[in-house]
C-alpha cells in the first residue's frame, strides 16, 4: 500500500497544478479553487495514511527516470521517520494555506495561475523530501525555487516585485550549483547518487573529501535557506502574497537546506570541520536575523528576519549533531511561523494593505482572534516557557552545549544572546500591532475564514512541545521515533543539567518579554513618535540588512553589469570580431594596393614585364655562377 | 668560314636590349613602340636562325618565316589600332590610353 | 523487405523530390505550403520507421548499424555511396525532420516568394539529412558544402537587418573551414591508401590509418577548426550572432537547431573517432574553449537588448556543453552531449521560434518594446516562460537531464572544467529570467496591440513543448538509443 499512497501524495498536488496551469482559465473559478485544496488536502490524507502504514525506512522506486551507462536515475522515494513527519507537516500546513489562500486572494483576477503555482509548489516539495537519489532531490529543489520565483512576482506588474522574483531565483542557484558540483563529485567517488547508499559510505573516504562536500552542501543550504551570506534574497521575498510568504517563505521551502543537511548528515557527520561550519553559519545566521528583525518597520520582514534568524538555530541543531532537535524546530517553526504570517495576512487584509507596524495598533480589540493567536506565535517565537518554540529551541541549545568545546560553547552562548533579541523583537511587535487604540480595520467575511485558519495552527504551536517533551518529563515522541535515524553519537544530558539550561532560557525569554513591554508596551505612544524621526545610524544599519544588499549590489551587480556591456562591445566586437573584421579589410587593402599597379597604362605593363624578365635572367645568371 | 653561335646570340641580345629600350623609353609615341617590339621580333628571330645554321636544322628558318609572316599581320592591325585611336583621342600618346585599368 | 526498401535513400530524395516540386508549384503560394507540409510530414513519419528496426543488424554493415546502403560511385577515386544509420543517426535524423517540419510551419506567414522559400527548407533538410548518414567522407563532404547553399540564399534573400553582410560573413567562416577539412580529408584519403593498397574514402575503413602523431595533430587541427567554425566554438563564432539574427525565423531555427548540430555530430562521428590520440592533445583547449564560452556567452547575452541576438548568444553558450561532453570522451559524458544537442535544438528552436511569433505581431525585436504580456497574451507568455526555464535547466524539462548527464560524465575525467561549467549556470539563469522579466512581466513598455497565439502557432509550440516535457520526464529511450552506437565509438 505503502508506495502507491506515496504515488498518489505526488500525483495529487501535481496533476491539481497541471490541471489549472493548462486549463485554469477556462475552469470556473469555485472549481478551480475546490480543486486546489482537495488535491493538498488528498495529499495530506495519502500523508497520514502512509504514516499510518510505516514500518521501517525503506526505499521505493516507483519508474525509471533516466539512464545512461552506468549513471542511472531512478524515480525512487524514501521514507523514514525525518521524510515521514516533515510530509505530514507539508501536508497538513500547505492544505491550511491553501484554504486561507482561497480568502486572502478572493478579489485576484490571476487565480488560476495562482493556484498552479501554489500546487506545483507542494508538488515539488513532496519530492525534495521524498526523493531518495540527489537529482530527484535536486528536481524537488529546483521546483520549489521556481515556483517560489513566479510567486514572489505574482503581481508582476510591479517591477519591484518581479525584481525580488528574481533575486531569490538567482541567489538560491548560486547554491544550487554547489548541490550540483557535489552530486556529480559524489558519483565520481561513490558510482551511486542514492542518499542512502551514498550515506553509508562515507567512511570509505578521507575526511578532507568528505569536509569539502560537507561545505558543498552547507552552501546549497545557505542558498535555499536563507543563510549569512546569501539570505539576502528572503526580506524581498516578502513581495510576494502574503499566504505564499506564509508557506514558502516560512513553513516549507526555506527549511530544505536544514532537511538537506540532516538527511545527509550520516555522511558529512564525518567531518568535525564541515559540522562546524554548519554550527557558525548557522549560529551567525541567527544573530545576523535577530538583529536586523529588531528595526524593521514592515510587518512581514521583521517575520522574514526572524524566519532567517529561526532557521540559523536548525542550522546550529544539525552542525551540533542533533537531527531531532533540528527537525523538531524545523516542524514547530513551520507551525508558529505559518501562524504568525497568516495573522500578518489577517492584519494586513484588515488594514487595508498597511504594512507599517508603526501605523498599526489596536487590533487586539477589532480583531481578538488574530490577536489570540498571533500572541500565541509570538510566545512560540520567543520561545516563552512551554510553548512549543521553547521546548524546539531548547533542545537544539541544549544539544549545543553538551557537544562541548570552546567553539560550541561560544555559540551556545550567542545563541542566548539571540534568543533574547528574539523574544524583544517578538513582543515589539505584538505591542506595536495590537496593543493601544485606533482599531479601525475593515471586516469582512473572508477575514472570518482566514481567522478561523489560525486556531489549529495556533493550538498545534502551543502544544508543540508534545512532540518532544524534555527526557525528564518522560521523553518525547519525535526522539523515539528519530531513534532509527543512523545520527552521530549525541551525549545524553543529565536531567539536572536540561532543567537548568531550560530555566536559563526561559528566563532569559522573559527579560526580552519585559524589555519589551517597557519599551513598546509602556512607552508605546513615544516609541511612534520617535518613529517619525530620521533613524539613527545603527537603527539604518539593522533595517538595512547589515547592508548587504548594497555591498552586493557594489561587488558583484554593477560589475556584472558593466563587465556584460564592456564584454560585448570592448572585447566580442572590439576585439575578436574587429579582428576578423580587419583580416577581412586587410585582404582587401592588398588587393586594391595591388589592383592600382594595373594602372592600364602600356607603359607601365612594358617595364614590369621588363623588370620581371631582368629578375629572371638575374635569378639564372645567379644559379649559373 | 661561319659565325660562331655566340656572337649571333650576342647580337640577338643587343637588338633585343634595343627594342626593349626603344619600347619602354618611347611610349610617347605608339609607332616608336612598334618599331621596337619589331626589332625584339627581329631578334628572336636571328636567334631561331642563328640556331638553325649552327645544328644544321631548318625547323629555326621555317620558325623565321613563320615569325615574318605573322609580323606583316600584326603590324597591319597594329598600324590599324593606331589610326583608330589617333581618330579617337588626336594623340599617339600610350599614356592616354588606360581604359583597361584593373 | 526492409532491405528492399532503401530507407536511407527515401530519407534523403525524399525531402529532395520535395524540395523541387514545392519549387515547380511556387506560383500558388498555398499548394506550395502545401506540398512542403506534406513532404515534412512524410519524412518525419517515414524517420519513424527505423526505431522498429533499431534491433536489427544489416549485411555489410560496421558494427552498430542496422540500416545500410553501399553502392559504388566514382569508382576511379574509390568515392562511394555509402550510408548508414545507428542510433545517433536515428535520433539525428527524427530531430532534423521534426524541426524541418516546425520551420515550415512557423513559416507559414512568409509572404515574400513563399514558395522557393519552402523548397530551399526541403532542399537543406535533404542535405543535413544526407550528412547524418553517410558514412563516405566524400559523401559527407558534399553534403557538408550542400548545407551551405540553401542556408545562404535563406539569410541573403528573406534576412533582415544587414543580410548580405552575415551571409558573406557566414560564408568565408564556413568555407575557410571546410577547406581545410577537404585538404584534411585527401590526406587521409592518400595516406590510407598508400598503406593498404585501397583507396577509399569509408569511414570506417580509415579509422584504422596509422597516422603519424605530428601529422595526426595538423589533420585533427583542421577537422576541429572547421567543426568548431559551425559550432560555434569560442573565439570562432562571430559569424554566428549576425547570421542568426538577421537570418528570418525558420532559418535561425535551422541554423541554431540543426546546423550546429551537424558540426557537433561530426566531432563525434569522424573526428574523434579517427584521430584518438590528436585529439587526446586538443582535449584540454576545448576544455578551456567549451567552459569559456560558456560562462562568456552567458554574460554577454545578458548585455543584448536585441532578443534574437540574445538567444544567439544563448545558443552558443548551451553548445558549450555539448563540447564540454565530447571533449571529455567517456561514454557517459557523450552520451550527455547527445541528448544536449536534441535538447538544445528543441528548446533553443523553440525560442527562436517563439521571438519569431512575436516579431511577427509587434515588428520588434528589442527588449524595451515589451513586458507585461503575461496579462495580454497569455498563451504565449506561458509557452515562452516553459522554453526559457528549460533554457535555464530546471528540471523536470529537457535541457537538465542533458546537462546533469554531461556534468556527472565530465566531473570523472576533468572535475575542474565540470565545475567551472556549471558556476556558468548562474549566469545563464541571470539573462534567462532578464528575458522572462522584460517581455512576460513587468510593466507594458510601449503599448502594444497583441494578439495570442493562432490556433497553428499554438500547435507548434505546444507540441514542442511536449518534447520538451517528454525528454524532461522520460528521456530513456533516447538515451537507449545511443547505447549501442556508442559502445562501438568508444571502444578502447
Amino acid at each position: 500500500m505503502l508506495p502507491t499512497y506515496l504515488t498518489l501524495m505526488l500525483l495529487f498536488p501535481l496533476l491539481g497544478g497541471l490541471t489549472c496551469a493548462v486549463a485554469g482559465r477556462k475552469l470556473p473559478r469555485a472549481l478551480v479553487e475546490v480543486l486546489a485544496c482537495a488535491t493538498v488536502w488528498g495529499s495530506f490524507v495519502c500523508a497520514v495514511l502512509a504514516a499510518a502504514a510505516y514500518t521501517t525506512p525503506q526505499v521505493i522506486t516507483l519508474a525509471d527516470w533516466f539512464a545512461s551507462f552506468d549513471l542511472s536515475v531512478p524515480i525512487s522515494l524514501y521514507l523514514d521517520p525525518l521524510s515521514l513527519s516533515m510530509v505530514v507537516m507539508i501536508g497538513f500546513v500547505c492544505g491550511l494555506i491553501h484554504v486561507y489562500s482561497v480568502y486572502y486572494m478572493r478579489e485576484d483576477e490571476d487565480y488560476a495561475r495562482y493556484f498552479a503555482l501554489l500546487n506545483l509548489f507542494v508538488f515539488a516539495m513532496l519530492t525534495l523530501v521524498l526523493g531518495e537519489t540527489l537529482p530527484l532531490l535536486y528536481l524537488g529543489w529546483e521546483g520549489v525555487g521556481f515556483c517560489s520565483y513566479l510567486l514572489i512576482g505574482f503581481w508582476y506588474s510591479d517591477p519591484a516585485n518581479a525584481d525580488a522574483g528574481r533575486k531569490a531565483f538567482i541567489t538560491t542557484r548560486i547554491g544550487d550549483v554547489a548541490l550540483m558540483i557535489a552530486l556529480a563529485w559524489l558519483f565520481q567517488l561513490f558510482g551511486t547518487l542514492s542518499i542512502t547508499k551514498v550515506n553509508g559510505m562515507g567512511f570509505l573516504m578521507p575526511v578532507s573529501v568528505i569536509t569539502m562536500l560537507g561545505i558543498l552542501f552547507l552552501i546549497a543550504a545557505m542558498g535555499k535557506s536563507a543563510q549569512v551570506p546569501l539570505m539576502v534574497w528572503l526580506p524581498d521575498a516578502m513581495a510576494g502574497p502574503t499566504p505564499v510568504s506564509a508557506m514558502i517563505h516560512a513553513a516549507t521551502m526555506v527549511t530544505a537546506g536544514v532537511y538537506l543537511l540532516a538527511r545527509l548528515l550520516p555522511l558529512i557527520g564525518a567531518s568535525k570541520v564541515a559540522l562546524a561550519a554548519i554550527a557558525v553559519t548557522g549560529a551567525v545566521t541567527a544573530f545576523y536575523g535577530a538583529t536586523c528583525a529588531l528595526a524593521q518597520r514592515d510587518l512581514k520582514r521583521v517575520l522574514a528576519y526572524s524566519t532567517i534568524s529561526q532557521i540559523g538555530y536548525m542550522m546550529l541543531g544539525v552542525g551540533a549533531g542533533a537531527v531531532t532537535a533540528a527537525t523538531f524546530h524545523l516542524l514547530v517553526h513551520a507551525f508558529f511561523k505559518a501562524l504568525l504570517f497568516l495573522g500578518a495576512g489577517c492584519v494586513i487584509a484588515a488594514m487595508h494593505h498597511e504594512q507599517d507596524i508603526y501605523k498599526m495598533g489596536g487590533l487586539r480589540r477589532s480583531l481578538p482572534l488574530t490577536f489570540w493567536s498571533f500572541l500565541i506565535g509570538a510566545a512560540c517565537l520567543a520561545g516563552i516557557p512551554l510553548t512549543g518554540g521553547f521546548f524546539s529551541k531548547d533542545s537544539i541549545l541544549l544539544a549545543v552545549w553538551l557537544k562541548g568545546g570552546v567553539l560550541y560553547q561560544a555559540l551556545y552562548l550567542l545563541g542566548l544572546i539571540t534568543a533574547l533579541i528574539t523574544a524583544y523583537y517578538s513582543f515589539r511587535l505584538v505591542f506595536l500591532v495590537f496593543a493601544g487604540d485606533n482599531g479601525h480595520v475593515h471586516q469582512s467575511s473572508g477575514l472570518t475564514v482566514m481567522q478561523i485558519v489560525l486556531i489549529p495552527l495556533a493550538i498545534l504551536g502551543l502544544l508543540g512541545g508534545l512532540l518532544d517533551l524534555p527526557a525528564y518529563l518522560g521523553g518525547g515522541f519525535l526522539s523515539g521515533f528519530f531513534a532509527s535515524l543512523p545520527a552521530g553519537d549525541l551525549p545524553t544530558a543529565l536531567h539536572e543539567q536540561e532543567i537548568a539550561l531550560q530555566v536559563v532560557a526561559g528566563i532569559v525569554a522573559l527579560v526580552g518579554l519585559l524589555a519589551a513591554y517597557l519599551r513598546y508596551g509602556k512607552a508605546r505612544a513615544e516609541r511612534i513618535r520617535e518613529a517619525q524621526a530620521q533613524p539613527s545610524s545603527l537603527i539604518s544599519f539593522l533595517a538595512g540588512g547589515w547592508y548587504f544588499d548594497k555591498l552586493y549590489d557594489l561587488v558583484l551587480i554593477r560589475p556584472y553589469h558593466t563587465l556584460a556591456g564592456f564584454l560585448w562591445k570592448g572585447v566580442d566586437e572590439g576585439v575578436i570580431d574587429a579582428s576578423v573584421d580587419g583580416l577581412g579589410s586587410g585582404f582587401g587593402g592588398v588587393g586594391r594596393l595591388l589592383g592600382r599597379w594595373s594602372t592600364g597604362k602600356v607603359a607601365v605593363y612594358l617595364i614590369s614585364f621588363a623588370a620581371g624578365g631582368a629578375l629572371i635572367l638575374a635569378y639564372l645568371a645567379w644559379l649559373a655562377l | 668560314m661561319s659565325v660562331p653561335l655566340s656572337h649571333v646570340l650576342i647580337v640577338a641580345s643587343l637588338m633585343f636590349a634595343m627594342g626593349l629600350g626603344c619600347v619602354v623609353a618611347w611610349r610617347a609615341n605608339v609607332i616608336m613602340m612598334l618599331i621596337g617590339i619589331e626589332i625584339m621580333l627581329n631578334a628572336v628571330m636571328l636567334t631561331f636562325v642563328g640556331g638553325s645554321a649552327h645544328w644544321g636544322i631548318a625547323d629555326g628558318q621555317l620558325f623565321a618565316l613563320m615569325l615574318m609572316a605573322l609580323t606583316s599581320a600584326e603590324v597591319s592591325l597594329a598600324l590599324a589600332m593606331v589610326v583608330y585611336l589617333h581618330r579617337r583621342k588626336q594623340t599617339v600618346n600610350t599614356d592616354n590610353f588606360d581604359s583597361m585599368k584593373g | 523487405m526492409t532491405s528492399l526498401i532503401p530507407i536511407l535513400t527515401l530519407l534523403i530524395f525524399l525531402p529532395l523530390c520535395g524540395s523541387l516540386l514545392v519549387f515547380a508549384l511556387r506560383r500558388s503560394e498555398a499548394a506550395a505550403r502545401g506540398v512542403a507540409l506534406a513532404f515534412g510530414l512524410a519524412e518525419l513519419a517515414l524517420c519513424l520507421w527505423p526505431l522498429a528496426l533499431t534491433g536489427e543488424k544489416a549485411a555489410g554493415a560496421p558494427a552498430g548499424y542496422f540500416l545500410y546502403q553501399d553502392a559504388a560511385w566514382i569508382e576511379r577515386f574509390g568515392i562511394r555511396y555509402t550510408l548508414g544509420m545507428d542510433g545517433i543517426s536515428l535520433v539525428m535524423t527524427l530531430l532534423t525532420a521534426f524541426i524541418t517540419l516546425i520551420a515550415v510551419l512557423s513559416a507559414w506567414q512568409v509572404k515574400e516568394r513563399a514558395g522557393l522559400f519552402f523548397s530551399l527548407l526541403l532542399a537543406l533538410q535533404a542535405a543535413v539529412q544526407g550528412l547524418f548518414l553517410s558514412l563516405d567522407l566524400f559523401l559527407f563532404y558534399l553534403f557538408w558544402e550542400a548545407m551551405l547553399i540553401p542556408m545562404l540564399l535563406l539569410i541573403g534573400v528573406w534576412g533582415s537587418g544587414r543580410p548580405v553582410y552575415s551571409t558573406i560573413k557566414f560564408f568565408l567562416y564556413t568555407f575557410v573551414g571546410s577547406l581545410l577539412m577537404l585538404l584534411a580529408i585527401i590526406a587521409l584519403y592518400l595516406m590510407h591508401g598508400a598503406q593498404s593498397g585501397s583507396y577509399t574514402f569509408a569511414l570506417p575503413e580509415l579509422v584504422h590509418t596509422s597516422i603519424p602523431y605530428d601529422l595526426g595533430l595538423w589533420l585533427f587541427a583542421a577537422f576541429l577548426l572547421s567543426f568548431a567554425i559551425k559550432f560555434p566554438l569560442f573565439p570562432l563564432h562571430t559569424w554566428q550572432p549576425d547570421a542568426y539574427c538577421d537570418a528570418p525565423a525558420a532559418g535561425t531555427l535551422m541554423l541554431g537547431s540543426l546546423l550546429s548540430k551537424t558540426a557537433a555530430y561530426g566531432l563525434i562521428r569522424i573526428a574523434f573517432p579517427l584521430f584518438p590520440e590528436a585529439s587526446r592533445a586538443f582535449t584540454p583547449l576545448i576544455y578551456v574553449v567549451a567552459v569559456l564560452g560558456i560562462g562568456y556567452f552567458a554574460w554577454i547575452a545578458f548585455a543584448q537588448r536585441d532578443m534574437k541576438r540574445m538567444l544567439a548568444y544563448s545558443s552558443v553558450s548551451h553548445m558549450g556543453f555539448v563540447a564540454l561532453g565530447i571533449a571529455a570522451w567517456s561514454p557517459v559524458a557523450v552520451s550527455g552531449a547527445l541528448l544536449q544537442m536534441v535538447n538544445h535544438a528543441v528548446t533553443t528552436g523553440a525560442l527562436f521560434v517563439a521571438v519569431g511569433m512575436l516579431e511577427e505581431r509587434a515588428d520588434n525585436r528589442d527588449l524595451s518594446g515589451y513586458g507585461g504580456t503575461w496579462g495580454k497574451i497569455p498563451v504565449f507568455s506561458f509557452f515562452f516562460l516553459v522554453f526559457n526555464m528549460a533554457s535555464a535547466g530546471v528540471p523536470g524539462l529537457n535541457n537538465f537531464v542533458s546537462e546533469l548527464i554531461i556534468l556527472v560524465g565530465t566531473f570523472r575525467v576533468a572535475p575542474l572544467a565540470a565545475a567551472l561549467a556549471f558556476l556558468g549556470t548562474i549566469l545563464t539563469l541571470v539573462y534567462t529570467v532578464r528575458l522572462v522579466q522584460e517581455v512576460v512581466f513587468g510593466k507594458e513598455k510601449k503599448p502594444l496591440d497583441l494578439k495570442d497565439l493562432s490556433l497553428r502557432e499554438a500547435g507548434v509550440l505546444g507540441v514542442m513543448a511536449l518534447v520538451v516535457v517528454a525528454l524532461g520526464v522520460h528521456p530513456g529511450p533516447v538515451l537507449d538509443l545511443f547505447r549501442a552506437p556508442l559502445e562501438v565509438l568508444l571502444k578502447p
